[in-house]
């Protein structure tokens, strides 16, 4: 019998999905939740519990053969994976939002001033897509509530995740441009695509046929 | 280096700084720059292919035949920090220029697998792939439409490379027949109608008449899309199951830089390599020992030493805290006649043949353990001293 094939999950908001989409193409779910473990062993298998922006981490160097995450975490660790399958769950935005009317004063700004404050949780997003439009920022990195920074003066825009918009609207916030689309996805470590192929890609396949339902 | 130079390639050492505004295959922000006192922007050369296709294109011009060269060296990448990963680190590898077909590939690759058999490497594979197989399978695609799909396949974003194929309008099937190409490994390839996939198995074929090496080590797997831009045929990765990253990485690059020749060859990234050799239990080899000589008065001393170098043995005067793996043998000098190993009395020629022997032939040699030989043990003698 070959080793259990490692997989890493994120701890977060797609990890109940993630426990459902595991469960619906057959693999073990059992001990999952409830408890503290972090390296939960199953049948033929064995899950990792990481915090999210770990999960790439985990995958590229290789402690675990596969992982599930959100695309948005991916965008912003810039590790090394393959990424197989789109699951379909967890979506959400990474967009640009500026407080509400405020737009022609920011471009006024930008022109006299020649750059605009950012203030964002995921400052390699937000820096790759205002270089992509030429556009100069400050970023300002905030670690959470990053809706409040406009309202008090500390930026003109922030970059943020959103998947309702409804923190944005209660906040007075519009959305000026969305720079990408996420969902959850499959990803793999490039070594363990090689040597797994098989149990791998047969793994992908069922998770493209139930994303596909 | 040895199985290179059997093989007739030449080692060539190209130059470790650039100038920034030569074209560079490496991201651009992983390329580590600086100013020189004119104000010229250089770089230390992150990858060894492009380094050796400009110097061949500047100094080989004229020649017609094909280049076999060979390196081991360092590159320079940035690397974010945190990430457990080196700016800097050695690379080996061969570039054989100036030859195309499968004869060359098949060199190549027979010539990186009996490299890493020499250092000590088993359980690896060779995973063969083809750029131009995956070309072929988005080829009724407008060429930029291809460009975009096969720059996601290198970032290895296959859910971006399926879906940017399709909403160019690659039909359901075709995205469907490329999904399986690039998911199938081994044997299976042969469900791959492609004549690239046919060029691929021959070109295994091939170089298992060079290189027999283990069973089964040349892979065919299609999902090997190297993340540098510029290969164009026959690519190849290594896998060991000890380590997260490939080992080495190769593949034919056509026409690189002002390179208007065929070209292959591969690099290994030694700290991968040394990883995977450690966790698969390997030591270094001990087939030096360093002979450790103190006592007697300093004319007699030295004159022993001089003696002992001449015979083809390593000799430090006085105590030696680093052997870099090796035996550290202790020896005393009592007088012009006699030293002392072990607690034993011998002469210096007896010393010499003793030792010269162990080097050649000692069966507990390659399982023993190196830290117990290194800093802060000059007193270990147990090997030669007292076998001998």
């Amino acid at each position: 019998m070959s080793a259990p094939l490692r997989i890493a999950l994120a701890q977060g908001t797609i990890f109940d999905d993630t426990c459902r989409a595991l469960k619906a193409v057959g693999l073990p779910t059992d001990g999952l939740t409830g408890h503290r473990r972090l390296f939960v062993k199953g049948e033929g298998v064995a899950y990792v519990l990481a915090r999210p922006s770990d999960v790439p981490t985990y995958v590229a160097h290789g402690a675990a053969d596969v992982g599930i995450v959100g695309r948005d975490v991916l965008l912003e660790s810039d590790e090394d994976v393959i990424e197989l399958v789109d699951l379909g769950f967890g979506v959400c935005r990474f967009v640009v939002a500026a407080p509400v009317g405020s737009m022609d004063r920011s471009l006024d700004e930008y022109r006299h001033l020649g750059s605009l404050e950012v203030a964002t949780k995921y400052p390699r997003v937000a820096q790759r897509h205002f270089e992509r439009k030429g556009i100069q920022v400050e970023l300002n990195r905030l670690s959470g509530a990053v809706e409040l920074a406009p309202q008090v003066g500390l930026s003109d825009w922030i970059v943020d995740l959103v998947s309702t918009g409804r923190t944005l609207r209660e906040n007075e916030l519009a959305i000026v441009e969305e720079i990408a689309t996420c969902s959850a996805r499959l990803i793999a470590n490039r070594a363990s695509y090689a040597r797994d192929r098989a149990r791998i890609a047969d793994l992908a396949e069922r998770f493209e046929k139930w994303a596909a339902r | 280096m040895r199985a290179f130079g059997s093989y007739g390639y030449v080692p060539l050492e190209p130059p470790s700084v650039e100038l920034a505004r030569a074209a560079s295959t490496v991201d651009e922000h992983r390329v580590l720059r600086f100013l020189d006192r004119d104000g010229s922007l250089l770089a230390l050369r992150p990858d060894l292919t492009t380094a050796i296709a400009r110097v061949v294109a500047q100094r080989y011009r004229e020649a017609t035949g094909a280049l076999r060269l060979s390196y081991f060296t360092t590159v320079f990448r940035q690397e974010r920090s945190m990430r457990g990963s080196e700016r800097e680190y050695d690379q080996a590898g061969v570039e054989l220029i100036g030859a195309s077909g499968v004869v060359a590939d098949a060199e190549v690759l027979a010539l990186l697998c009996e490299a890493l058999t020499a250092v000590g490497l088993r359980d690896f594979t060779v995973e063969v792939g083809h750029i131009g197989a995956v070309r072929a399978l988005f080829s009724e695609l407008p060429a930029g439409a291809v460009e975009t799909v096969l720059g996601h396949l290198r970032d290895a974003d296959h859910v971006a490379a399926f879906r940017a194929a399709g909403e160019a309008g690659l039909s359901a099937d075709r995205v469907a027949r490329a999904r399986t190409a690039l998911a199938v490994r081994g044997r299976a390839i042969e469900t791959v109608d492609l004549p690239e996939a046919i060029e691929l198995r021959e070109t295994i074929h091939l170089a298992r008449e060079l290189f027999a090496g283990e069973p089964l080590w040349g892979v065919p797997d299609l999902a090997v899309i190297p993340a540098l831009p510029y290969y164009t045929g026959v690519v190849f990765e290594v896998i060991s199951p000890h380590v997260g990253f490939p080992i080495a990485v190769g593949g034919r690059y056509d026409g690189l830089l002002a390179l208007d020749r065929p070209a292959t060859g591969f690099g290994i990234a030694i700290p991968h390599l040394h990883q995977a050799l450690v966790a698969g239990g390997w030591t270094p080899a001990q087939d030096s020992s360093l002979i450790s000589l103190e006592g007697g008065d300093p004319r007699t001393r030295l004159r022993i030493a001089a003696a002992l170098r001449r015979e083809g043995l390593a000799v430090a005067l006085g105590r030696v805290a680093e052997a870099a793996g090796g035996i550290v043998v202790t020896v005393r000098v009592i007088d012009e006649r006699t030293v002392e190993v072990d607690g034993r009395s011998m002469s210096p020629a007896d010393l010499v043949a003793t030792l010269l022997k162990g080097v050649e032939g000692n069966p507990r040699r390659n399982g023993a353990d190196p830290h117990r030989n290194g800093a802060n043990s000059p007193g270990s003698r147990r090997e030669t001293g007292r076998e001998g």
